[in-house]
């Protein structure tokens, strides 16, 4: 019942969304080619929805993919560092005026990714060293490089202009506003390779949500696994981050509303994660909308503000006795 | 058969077991002090903890094997269920088991369900196949553990502390399958608990002072006095 309840709210959100915003629409005027309304439903509102759709599912399969892949339910590319990363990546490239692109990448779009590969292999690294609480240590590693990064994106922000530091700041609050059918376009692509490799590995996966000794004595190579969807997922979360920015909370706490929703083993949940991320997604994004004043909330700020609480939740109910 | 020369192992540089060669051709339960190497000893013949020297398993060595056919050679039925993700249900679970010959990227076959069919009807589970792994007893868990390693139908089975956590009735239980296991697969039992190891009656090695040796009429307990270092003569009924 609560099931059909929230799919259906989402989808009715869904639907909705496009026609939500700071103009009213003139629904009469939407088929004709050459009005406002047309431009305004077709150019902005439509793939924005679809890329918020798209970053959600891209957001919470990542989520649900660090979390399963770790054992441990904070691990996230928000958690891990992986998406502060990126936005060094990115501040970098904005404070060097690196607007070219390269073979076709915007070198924002570019620096962002490498900020977050960079990121996950530096993490790999560092790993090796751990030996006690492996994945309680690996957090705290993702903790204390995410401070290092917000540290050096203030140098970024000391030596940048004003009008840099202006794009900047926008950009770590997280937006959702793009134009045309680009964005939504790469990131189908990313999504269709990031599904697309978990659908492949998901029997692997299943294992791995069991214990990692547990997969490797059925005959799962573990560190291969790991490896290759860690890799796919980086890429995938930082091209996002790269053009929407760091949108938090959403891949730590909808796999979690998930499995509330539905307590399968993962292999079942794979494609209702990244439906209900989606949708998850639109309906924060439909909520900066509904609640603007001179200008819309971003993202960002609208998520971490519904999964601040929850964080705060799990880990509460994570250490109780 | 089981072939070990010259193994020696170490974790964080402390060294474990020192120059072990023995073979193990039969049944074989594995007692020992806490801490002296027996889980250990579990580990390295699933390939879980690096060594020096050679282990060979029906005379291949351990290094040629790849995890499938490995995985497909030796079961592990651990003492405590470690689990991350408990919405799993026990089918589910036991059909893990068959992953080593599921065709890879596809999905499990109806070969691979029937048997675990049957498995969990041997274990008389059937009426647990669909309930999540999280709300399960200790024994009932024990029993599931065990039903995923016959899904597995590996030649050798360990079972490392299968009664640690159990209480009489279903420690019984658990021995009476083992016992019946042995029937047909080389069942390799390491435990503390000695009715157990009488029960299941296969020789015994002894694992003490980083050595493995095998010890006779390890049951006696005069034999137990003096390996344990203290004394059995009270329980001289049980162990007579």
């Amino acid at each position: 019942m609560l099931r059909t309840l929230v799919w259906l709210a989402f989808v009715l959100i869904f639907l909705l969304s496009p026609f939500i915003g700071a103009v009213n629409l003139d629904i009469t005027k939407i088929v004709q080619g050459d009005s406002l309304s047309h431009t305004l439903f077709f150019e902005l509102r439509l793939p924005r929805v679809l890329f918020a759709f798209l970053a959600g599912a891209i957001l919470a399969l990542s989520g649900m993919l660090f979390q399963t892949l770790f054992r441990n339910p904070l691990m996230t590319p928000y958690t891990l560092g992986i998406s502060s990363g990126a936005v060094l990546g990115a501040g970098i490239a904005i404070k060097l005026g690196l607007a070219t692109l390269f073979f076709g990448v915007a070198s924002v779009s570019l620096f962002g990714f490498l900020g977050a590969f960079l990121t996950v292999l530096l993490l790999i690294y560092l790993s090796q060293f751990l030996h006690t609480a492996y994945n309680s240590s690996l957090l705290l590693l993702g903790i204390a490089l995410s401070l290092f990064y917000t540290s050096a994106l203030m140098i970024v922000f000391y030596l940048g202009s004003s009008i840099q530091n202006d794009m900047l700041i926008r950009f770590t609050m997280g937006s959702l506003s793009i134009i045309g059918w680009e964005h939504p376009i790469l990131l189908g692509g990313v999504l269709f390779v990031l599904l697309g490799s978990i659908l492949l590995y998901k029997y692997e996966l299943q294992l791995m949500s069991i214990s990692d000794t547990s997969a490797q004595l059925k005959g799962v190579n573990t560190k291969n696994t790991t490896l290759l969807l860690l890799l796919v997922s980086s890429l995938a979360i930082g091209v996002l981050v790269s053009i929407s920015g760091p949108i938090g909370f959403v891949g730590l706490i909808v796999p979690h509303m998930v499995l509330k929703l539905y307590p399968v083993t993962i292999e079942k949940r794979i494609l209702i994660t990244a439906l209900f991320g989606g949708f998850f997604l639109v309906f924060c994004d439909t909520l900066t909308r509904v609640l603007q004043t001179q200008s819309e909330l971003p993202i960002g700020i609208v998520t971490a503000l519904v999964g601040g609480p929850f964080f705060i939740y799990l880990i509460v109910k994570g250490s109780e006795k | 058969m089981i072939s070990l020369e010259k193994v020696s192992c170490a974790y964080k540089e402390k060294s474990i077991l020192e120059n072990i060669s023995l073979q193990i051709e039969s049944h074989i339960s594995i007692l020992g002090e806490n801490g002296a190497g027996k889980s250990t000893f579990a580990k390295l013949l699933c390939h879980l903890q690096a060594y020096k020297g050679e282990i060979h398993i029906d005379g291949k060595n351990l290094e040629q094997f790849s995890l499938l056919d490995l995985a497909k050679t030796i079961a592990y039925v651990p003492a405590k269920l470690e689990i991350y993700d408990t919405s799993i249900s026990v089918e589910e679970f036991v059909l893990l088991g068959r992953f080593a010959y599921k065709e890879r990227f596809f999905a499990y076959s109806k070969e691979d369900r029937k048997k675990v069919q049957e498995v969990l009807e041997r274990l008389h589970l059937e009426h647990l196949s669909g309930v999540s792994m999280g709300t399960l007893s200790s024994g009932q868990t024990q029993l599931v553990l065990i039903a995923q390693a016959l899904a597995q139908e590996s030649k050798i089975i360990i079972f490392d502390e299968p009664t640690a956590n159990l209480d009489p009735k279903n420690s019984k239980i658990i021995g009476m399958y083992i016992k019946q296991l042995q029937e047909k697969y080389q069942i390799i039992l390491i435990t503390h608990d000695l009715h157990l190891a009488r029960f299941i009656n296969a020789p015994v090695l002894f694992v003490q002072d980083k050595g493995i040796r095998l010890e006779e009429d390890f049951f006696k307990s005069t034999k137990l006095s003096e390996l344990y270092g203290v004394d059995f003569e009270d329980l001289a009924v049980v162990y007579a």
